[in-house]
């Protein structure tokens, strides 16, 4: 199913991408529509990080068009916004919370005066206020890669793309987070969301695109039809929910077969 | 502090006491010969008479000064021509191997050729010292500014730092723990060549103090001297370590106290 | 990095140096340098040929390796013995924490002169001095290793009722054997650059004392000749000692990075 072409926030386009002699994604389209939360899933080696960074400007497809907003994508743009995995290395681990926070500030050229109002908000936003002073290694797992949401809230993105970011992370704090990226998100940020969790993607997403292994490439596209804002014991629930989990879970079963 | 650390710290306190009574029974008592090896008292009866009375302040001056210029300006040379090679991946594959080559080269033997050039005087011991001190900084932070992570590296590209800030937030934070690991180590080699100059040239300062102590047969002032260099070397390891403490603050937690 | 993936990354560093070698050979031809300090690389290659053919060479070698290595096996070993004891038993180190701490920083050049008052020259001050030099490394880097056997294996040890020796060589040795292979190795490279430097310094036998020999008689050629030659040989070693880490070691080194 395609979003017409005006709609497409992100846009992917007869993507083929070949690194160091081997195709690691083959003949992918993939649209992302503005407001959306599209959520990827898929094995390991399918591919779905390097498409997340295709996405970012990080790098170039061997063959076909990434766009966003109808331009083409050259490179890294300050609005789009980059939640990594490794949240440890992606933090720098001698300035504080506050100094992650600010260097995003410093590079946009935001006014030393104006600065301390914003780094405190958006810390605030993230549950980190009163952890503004400390070092990242003094900081927990789900406490880093709140600072690394913060640090990306920060930069004012127009879209996000999340590259596994809960992974890392032990259940509950996964969950924690799950709900308060829902909210951060519930003001119709778009969001591509890459995750092997096919229940995370189900309860996160508005769509969620299955890929394939061998060479990576997009198996199948499911909408998430279930009602929004999502409550996590309702969602769990839900018919709907359980039809999507198992229609995915058979995929998965086949597609290993 | 660890619990009872103070207990223990007093008790070997007690224990160096122990060993200096020993020390001093068996050269009252003649069981070492006193050309080899003073009473403790009378080492440092000889230490404080030198200093007091004699050039000994003057010497150790005089070595300090050698060391520390001469650490200085590796260390500045070091950093500077360091983070350049470091940050250019063509110096990095093209330069560095063959810098690397010096590393296990013992910075003395520097000196014969040194004294080929600028022959045997005060000169070319600063020469020497600086050019000896120098390795260790540079090779340090060509790695230090070498090694960052690529998730770093991306975040960079993905907020568009500009090169300059590249450097300034992000390159040179990260390489700081090697620079300062390298300029430890250029200290202690400056200290080393100072020594070994001072043997060689005559050129005065403590190593050659303690030299003509030992040709002299005067074992009490010898020792005296051993044990100034034992209170330079722990000054200066001191010095470096409060640099690290202030700069690297933010390594706190994660590197604590043994 | 993309680039030709013909030439492996480690060739390119050599083109330099090799460059350098043909540019200042050449230079050095057409302006017609004749000099007491400075020498053509193929003068250079020339001494060193002539010194290794009448064995001048290999005998300043074998001296400066036998100081070098005489002096690591008894700092090493007095080091590795001090490091399992005070592991071992904490109570011990505690105590002589104070005395190590002062004689440590002392540099182990500062000690020549008082060693030379001893031994006089020749060998022994040499072995004694690299002896110094190279016990601190290895106490270190046991003390640590013996120290940091991870707890869980020691609970195992003691739930299948071990006794301390066995327990000493089968779980705490093995297991503390790479970091104190690494003291070994640290005190290597320092025993090499100590007995170099005392025989610059004083001491007339070995690569060191050729090297000040031949600056004295102004033969260049053959002083940088020696001085490449005890890079190539403090290269040589520790290439050696990291070939002999990796296949000793790598096989069991699972997730662990290797330094």
């Amino acid at each position: 199913m395609h979003a017409p072409l005006e709609n497409a926030y992100i846009n992917l386009r007869g993507i083929n991408v070949v690194l160091g002699g081997k195709p690691v994604l083959e003949n992918v389209e993939l649209q992302v529509r503005r407001g959306e939360f599209l959520c990827v899933i898929g094995p390991s080696g399918c591919g779905k990080t390097t498409l997340l960074r295709l996405a970012a400007g990080l790098v170039n497809p061997t063959a076909g068009k990434v766009s966003f907003a109808g331009d083409e994508l050259s490179g890294p743009r300050r609005d789009i916004a980059v939640v990594f995995q490794d949240y440890g290395d992606a933090l720098l681990p001698w300035r504080t919370a506050y100094g992650n926070v600010s260097i995003v500030l410093e590079t946009l050229g935001v006014a030393r005066a104006e600065r301390p109002d914003r780094i405190h908000q958006v810390l605030a936003r993230v549950g980190l206020a009163k952890h503004a002073d400390k070092y990242p290694q003094q900081l927990s797992g789900g406490m880093q890669q709140r600072l690394q949401i913060a640090r990306c809230l920060a930069q004012g993105p127009r879209v996000w793309l999340m590259d596994e970011p809960f992974g890392a992370l032990d259940a509950i704090t996964r969950q924690a987070l799950q709900d308060e990226i829902l909210q951060i998100m519930s003001d119709g940020s778009t969001v591509l969301f890459v995750t092997h969790d096919l229940e995370e993607a189900i309860y996160l997403g508005d769509r969620v695109v299955a890929m394939g292994v061998n060479p990576g490439h997009i198996a199948r596209t499911l909408d998430v039809p279930l009602p929004r804002p999502r409550d996590r014991q309702a969602t769990f629930e839900h018919p709907e929910f359980l039809r999507l989990r198992r229609t995915l879970l058979d995929f998965i079963k086949e597609a290993e077969a | 502090m660890r619990p009872g650390r103070l207990y223990w710290l007093g008790a070997s306190v007690l224990f160096t006491a122990a060993l200096l009574a020993v020390w001093q029974l068996a050269s009252d008592f003649r069981l070492v010969s006193p050309v080899f090896m003073p009473s403790p008292l009378r080492a440092w009866n000889a230490l404080v008479f030198n200093f007091t009375e004699g050039v000994l302040g003057q010497r150790v001056l005089l070595t300090l000064q050698h060391m520390f210029f001469g650490w200085l300006l590796a260390s500045a040379a070091g950093v500077a021509i360091g983070a350049l090679i470091g940050i250019s991946p063509f110096a990095r594959t093209y330069l560095a191997p063959s810098l690397e080559f010096f590393r296990p080269l013992p910075a003395s033997a520097v000196f014969p050729v040194a004294i080929a050039f600028i022959g045997l005087s005060e000169n070319m011991v600063l020469f020497v010292i600086a050019f000896g001190a120098l390795w260790p900084t540079l090779l340090s932070t060509i790695n230090g500014f070498a090694t960052i992570k690529p998730r770093l590296d991306e975040f960079a590209r993905l907020i568009g730092l500009s090169r300059w800030q590249y450097i300034m937030q992000i390159a040179l934070p990260n390489a700081l723990p090697d620079i300062l690991a390298g300029m430890r180590l250029s200290l202690t080699i400056a200290l080393i060549l100072s020594v070994t100059g001072e043997i060689l040239s005559g050129s005065p300062g403590l190593g050659h103090w303690i030299l003509l102590q030992a040709r002299g047969f005067r074992s009490p002032d010898l020792f005296a001297g051993v044990l100034l260099f034992g209170v330079i070397g722990y000054a200066s390891s001191q010095l470096v370590a409060l640099l690290e403490a202030r700069l690297l603050r933010w390594r706190g937690d994660s590197f604590g106290r043994m | 990095m993309t680039g030709r993936a013909f030439i492996p990354r480690n060739w390119r560093g050599f083109i330099f140096p090799v460059a350098a070698i043909l540019v200042i050979e050449v230079a050095m031809r057409t302006i017609g340098v004749e000099s007491q300090s400075l020498a053509r690389p193929s003068e250079i290659l020339r001494a060193a040929i002539g010194a290794l053919a009448d064995g001048s060479m290999l005998t300043a070698t074998f001296q400066t390796l036998v100081s070098a290595f005489g002096g690591l096996i008894i700092g090493g070993g007095i080091g590795l013995v001090l490091g399992i004891l005070m592991a071992m038993f904490p109570p011990l180190y505690w105590i002589a924490e104070v005395p190590f701490e002062t004689l440590r920083p002392i540099p182990s050049i500062a000690l020549l002169p008082l060693v030379l008052l001893i031994f006089g020259l020749g060998f022994a001050m040499e072995i004694t001095l690299v002896a110094k030099t190279a016990l601190w490394p290895v106490f270190f880097l046991t003390l640590t290793s013996v120290r940091g056997v991870k707890r869980r294996l020691i609970e195992f040890s003691s739930l299948i009722r071990m006794g301390l020796l066995e327990r000493m060589a089968k779980i705490i040795l093995p297991a503390a054997l790479p970091g104190i292979f690494l003291g070994f190795r640290i005190a290597m490279g320092a025993a090499l650059i100590v007995a170099v430097t005392v025989e610059i310094a004083a001491n007339p036998l070995g690569l060191g004392y050729a090297m000040m020999l031949a600056q004295e008689r102004l033969q260049p050629a053959l002083m940088f000749a020696y001085l490449f030659w005890i890079g190539i040989v403090g290269w040589i070693f520790n290439a050696l000692t990291v070939l002999l880490q990796k296949r000793c070691f790598a096989p069991r080194q699972s997730g662990r990075a290797a330094t």
